[in-house]
């Protein structure tokens, strides 16, 4: 099998998910952070990597990021990068982390997230605060005529059903699907609420039809953090089964909806597919659980499709009769999602810290059996950039 | 007139030409000088690479790509007009261009539906872009 780089997942760790808006987001950030060290049998003191921001402080640390992060554990580091993929920003830097674990330039890179505190926007704990915000990240041709996230896709949903038949069911089937497992998460928002069924989908709320309340991400807050070191590294502390990162990469396309080709399908998730795939040297019938950004049911369809799971215009079908359930076909978003688990921050993190949580077997109830590879595909913005990752046990 | 408290329009230089036709209600799209294909939203660049362009009116009149209705609006001043319907209509020149479908009930929106621009001065400096049913 080729090898993408000589990395792994060494450590993962994430708080409670829900309303953080007591805490200090600095001290959940550094609570996480370490707890995931600890996952790994490192400390602070080992790390010289980091993948986004350093915590919230005055003056220019948003800016510099790594020379906050130097300040705050007393050592220099040795290696800093961002990715600009929305939502899945963090968790798309795996990939960067893992190639500057591979090439010498860092040994143990944190990429975490939190979203805690008092703030409003979209790290804050109201909602109403948080909508607004987001409403207004399109161009003025969108937010001048009150758009709102759920809307840009809402017209996404209404093409698809339009193109290929999709139905209101087919996208409830991921709610249930994925709530189901949220049951089964201790940790998730949304698990105490109890399973959910399709009627139960069909009969929430419009937000903006087709998309109904059940159809739509929690908004919360909430903390977790990835710590990735060489392959070798992770195996000589062993203290889990080590994951590798296989095969990554990116697709950017078309950020105006005006702009693009198709509301319907997006290249950008192909082209992240197709490129992670490849360098993985594994074929999509051979993952066993996978992680699907899914900020809206309508989202996971779609990237699906993108995914190469199905044909572009199956991915309602495919989804029928709960395939995506854990015990399915192909289990997706096993924790929950974005829809039932967590949709804090960069929330693509707690994406790939339920692959790794599957690849190690330590999923507890929610365990895809004999699970040995895994596919994480996450989105920015409205699906426009998106990146796809295969991860493997080792 | 009473105040207006929804979003206003960020227009950088490059976009003012838009916004001006529109307050003399006329729409009018960047063209491209070498290919001349039409393009929305204002952009620096042509596809086909070339960044020559002048602006030049189109019909205003399209037909519906996609839409949805909204229910749950982004703040309390949309709310007011909820439920409302933002449709993403492929002009007939080509270019899509987003807005509200005003003058039907939501439910009779339809993707293909012919629709035409009509003006709405929301301020005496802003004039927005809405499509109704055109028969």
């Amino acid at each position: 099998m080729p090898q993408f780089a000589d990395a792994a997942f060494a450590g993962i760790a994430m708080t409670p998910q829900g309303d953080l808006s007591d805490r200090d987001p600095a001290d959940v950030y550094w609570e996480v952070v370490q707890e995931a060290l600890a996952d790994a049998g490192l400390t602070l003191a080992d790390v010289d990597g980091l993948i986004g921001d350093a915590p919230p402080g005055v003056g220019i640390r948003s800016a510099l990021p790594g020379g906050a992060m130097a300040d705050l554990v007393g050592h220099p580091l040795r290696f800093q990068a961002s990715t600009s993929i929305g939502a899945a920003g963090q968790s798309a830097g795996i990939g960067l982390a893992a190639l500057a674990i591979a090439h010498g330039l860092a040994s143990v890179v944190v990429i975490p997230t939190v979203a805690a505190g008092g703030g409003s926007g979209y790290l804050g704990a109201d909602r109403n605060a948080a909508v607004a915000h987001m409403a207004r990240l399109g161009s003025p041709y969108e937010y001048v005529w009150g758009t709102t996230r759920v809307a840009d896709y809402a017209v996404i949903a209404r093409r698809h059903m339009y193109e290929y038949g999709t139905t209101e069911e087919q996208l409830a089937e991921i709610a249930v699907a994925q709530r189901y497992g949220a049951t089964l998460n201790p940790l998730s928002v949304n698990g105490k609420r109890g399973e959910i069924t399709i009627d139960d989908v069909m009969a929430s709320r419009p937000i903006a039809e087709p998309l109904k309340l059940l159809d739509c991400c929690l908004v919360n807050q909430g903390a977790g953090c990835i710590v990735m070191t060489s392959a070798t590294d992770a195996a000589a502390q062993g203290r889990h089964h080590p994951v590798l990162l296989l095969g990554w990469g990116e697709g950017q396309s078309y950020l105006d909806p005006c702009k693009a080709p198709s509301l319907a399908s997006f290249e950008g998730g192909r082209l992240a597919a197709d490129t992670a795939f490849g360098l993985a040297g594994v074929g999509r019938d051979e993952i066993d659980v996978a992680g699907i950004s899914d900020h809206f049911t309508i989202g996971v369809i779609v990237e699906l499709e993108a995914a190469g799971f199905c044909a572009t215009g199956e991915g309602g079908s495919f989804v029928e009769g709960q395939a995506t359930r854990i015990g399915g076909r192909l289990p997706v978003n096993t924790d929950g999602g974005f829809l039932s688990n967590s949709h804090a921050g960069s929330c693509g993190v707690f994406t790939v810290i339920e692959l790794v949580r599957q690849l190690r077997h330590e999923a507890g109830p929610r365990q895809v059996e004999q699970a040995s590879l895994a596919y994480a595909h996450g989105v920015g913005g409205v699906s426009q950039v998106q990146y796809g990752a295969v991860l493997g046990r080792a | 007139m009473a105040a207006y408290e929804k979003f206003v329009p960020e227009i950088p230089p490059l976009h003012e030409p838009f916004w001006a036709a529109l307050r003399q209600h006329r729409v009018e799209l960047q063209q491209c000088r070498r290919c001349g294909q039409f393009r929305f939203v204002p952009s620096e660049l042509c596809p086909c690479g070339s960044p020559e362009y002048s602006w030049a009116p189109i019909a205003g009149t399209g037909e519906v790509y996609t839409y949805t209705i909204v229910h749950r609006a982004p703040t309390p001043a949309y709310q007011q007009d909820a439920p409302y319907v933002i449709a993403h209509v492929t002009m007939d020149e080509g270019p899509r261009m987003i807005s509200n479908v005003v003058g039907c009930d939501p439910s009779d929106v339809f993707i293909g539906m012919p629709v035409e621009i009509v003006f709405d001065d929301v301020t005496p400096e802003l004039t927005l872009y809405r499509f109704r049913p055109r028969s």
